[in-house]
């Protein structure tokens, strides 16, 4: 079979952030995975939001992270578009961090005999040409 | 109550092709042309316009008014609805809310896309920060998220999945309007064989998008009633849900919408599961039909595959499933898909199946599924039971 690819060596585009993503997207410059956190019902949520999902209320804090966590979900993807394409196969995971969020990306440095659900992980940071840092994961 | 009190007087589908060499228009035209055929009513006595969602009109938010106005229809209610592949069961639902309301009498459902052809989509949404950076490309991926989980929850067969696969290609075979390319038989083996696309989500899960054609011509029971048109089909229950337990940031993505609207549904029309004669899930991929037939109660949840290996899915077995062949086998008109299954459980109950007539037509359930969101599973579920002039 053929290895999965850490899709490291993938050049993308920085993405666009919004106004109420933008505090998430400076941290990463440092490496930082901040989270936004609702201080009323004790609890966080991602991706961020310009809103409490909880109660609506827009006063929400910046957590700072470990970025630890443990696989929810998993499926490796055999077709994809540019700038991916021909850079199949690779994982597109779901984690589910410490904090209780469940968040989207890449697992890298991981082959098919480690991968499985509730597998521990931690950040793998993958630089961007903005400065930027895009968060995928990586096996603990 | 409003919903009993609408009719379905007349139904029309175009055949489903690849890439249509005829404009999104041409296809609304014919639609309404058969409708008006078929039924009997003057193109100016149609004074509603409900239009499903369209990737060929998502450049343009005026896309109900152009299309009344290429189409010379004068209405007095005049929408389209949003939610993606709920939107052709959404447009009857809000076609019979308009009726009930005053607002008009006669409604045009259409649901007309050409998506392969012409996919002027342009997402906003999370997709740019949050998946794309991951070479996300969406719906099979987030389907292989939640068959993956499945399969760690519950323990999942993919040969029963395949079932379901060999028996929606058998009814498109029986369908003149089902994609040519998909006419042919496959096997469970082919199933399990197809390739990859986004493991453990298979070529023979996924739906191909086409284009394609169909509608609805709607309007009260009492006006179905003065014209004499008896060959009606009646919805008695609907439900609705979108962003099912949007308020939590981590979801079992085995569990959808369709449980509440099913519950909505099935409590409105007074029926229960083993009611059901016919079942016209939204197909998109494989596994959401199991997923539903677990939420809508015809079997417990992560018993699914059980439940498909003990039922007959042909048209003529114990539980008729998507007679048409489903978007699966007779192709996916990109977000009018919705309609191909809705159509096809009207034309069952109006006896007109043909070679793959279902014989208890007493009722049908026919659903939808719209939008992938954020590790979720999909953000609008409908849910709509249908029976014959009864």
């Amino acid at each position: 079979m053929t290895p999965l690819n850490d899709t490291l060596s993938i050049l993308r585009e920085p993405p666009r952030p919004r106004s109420f993503s933008k505090a998430y997207w400076d941290a990463t410059r440092e490496k930082r995975l901040i989270v936004q956190y609702d201080k009323r019902s004790g609890k966080y949520q991602f991706f961020p939001r310009a809103t409490s999902i909880y109660d609506g209320h827009r006063d929400l804090d910046w957590r700072e992270v470990s970025g630890k966590g443990e696989v929810f979900s998993y499926t490796i993807a055999y077709r994809a578009r540019p700038p991916f394409q021909g850079h199949e196969p690779f994982v597109i995971g779901l984690v589910t961090l410490d904090e209780g969020v469940n968040v989207m990306a890449n697992i890298g440095h991981c082959g098919r005999d480690r991968l499985k659900i509730g597998l521990r992980v931690k950040p793998l940071w993958a630089p961007l040409a903005n400065g930027t840092h895009l968060l995928m994961f990586e096996p603990d | 109550m409003a919903l009993h009190d609408t009719a379905c007087v007349g139904y029309a589908e175009t055949k489903i092709v690849e890439k249509s060499d005829r404009d999104v228009w041409e296809l609304g035209a014919e639609i309404l042309e058969t409708l008006l055929d078929k039924t009997g009513f003057e193109k100016g006595e149609i004074d509603g316009l409900i239009l499903s969602s369209a990737m060929t009109g998502a450049g343009n938010c005026f896309w109900s008014q152009t299309t009344a106005d290429q189409l010379a229809l004068e209405v007095d209610h005049c929408q389209t609805v949003d939610i993606g592949g709920c939107s052709p069961l959404g447009a009857l639902a809000r076609a019979a809310a308009a009726i009930d309301a005053g607002l008009c009498n006669t409604v045009l459902c259409l649901y007309a896309d050409t998506q392969a052809t012409e996919n002027n989509q342009r997402m906003r949404s999370f997709h740019n920060e949050w998946t794309a950076p991951f070479g996300y490309i969406g719906p099979p991926a987030a389907f292989g998220l939640l068959s993956r989980r499945y399969e760690h929850q519950f323990g999942l067969d993919y040969a029963s999945l395949g079932k379901l696969a060999v028996a929606q290609r058998g009814h498109a075979i029986l369908n003149e309007l089902a994609v040519e390319k998909f006419r042919k038989p496959i096997s469970v083996d082919d199933y399990l064989n197809s390739r990859m696309i986004a493991d453990p989500v298979r070529l023979l899960d996924s739906v191909m998008v086409c284009d394609g054609a169909s509608g609805l011509l709607v309007t009260g029971r009492k006006a179905a009633e003065k014209k004499g048109l008896s060959k009606i089909v009646v919805p008695i229950g609907y439900g609705e849900r979108t962003n099912y337990r949007a308020g939590e940031a981590i979801v079992d993505v085995t569990e959808s919408g369709h449980y509440v609207a099913g519950q909505r549904a099935f409590a409105q029309s007074g029926l229960k599961p083993t009611d059901i004669a016919s079942f016209h899930p939204y197909d998109d991929f494989i596994i959401a039909i199991m997923l539903q037939l677990e939420m809508l109660g015809f079997c417990k949840r992560g018993q699914g595959c059980d439940f498909i290996n003990e039922h007959d899915f042909t048209h003529s077995g114990d539980f008729p499933l998507n007679t048409g062949g489903g978007q699966i086998s007779a192709g996916q008109c990109g977000l009018a898909g919705g309609g191909t299954n809705l159509v096809e459980a009207v034309r069952q109950l109006l006896g007109e199946g043909g070679k793959r007539q279902v014989k208890n037509t007493k009722n049908a359930l026919v659903t939808g599924i719209g939008g992938i969101p954020y590790g979720r599973n999909w953000s609008s579920s409908v849910v709509m039971i249908l029976t014959p002039n009864a």
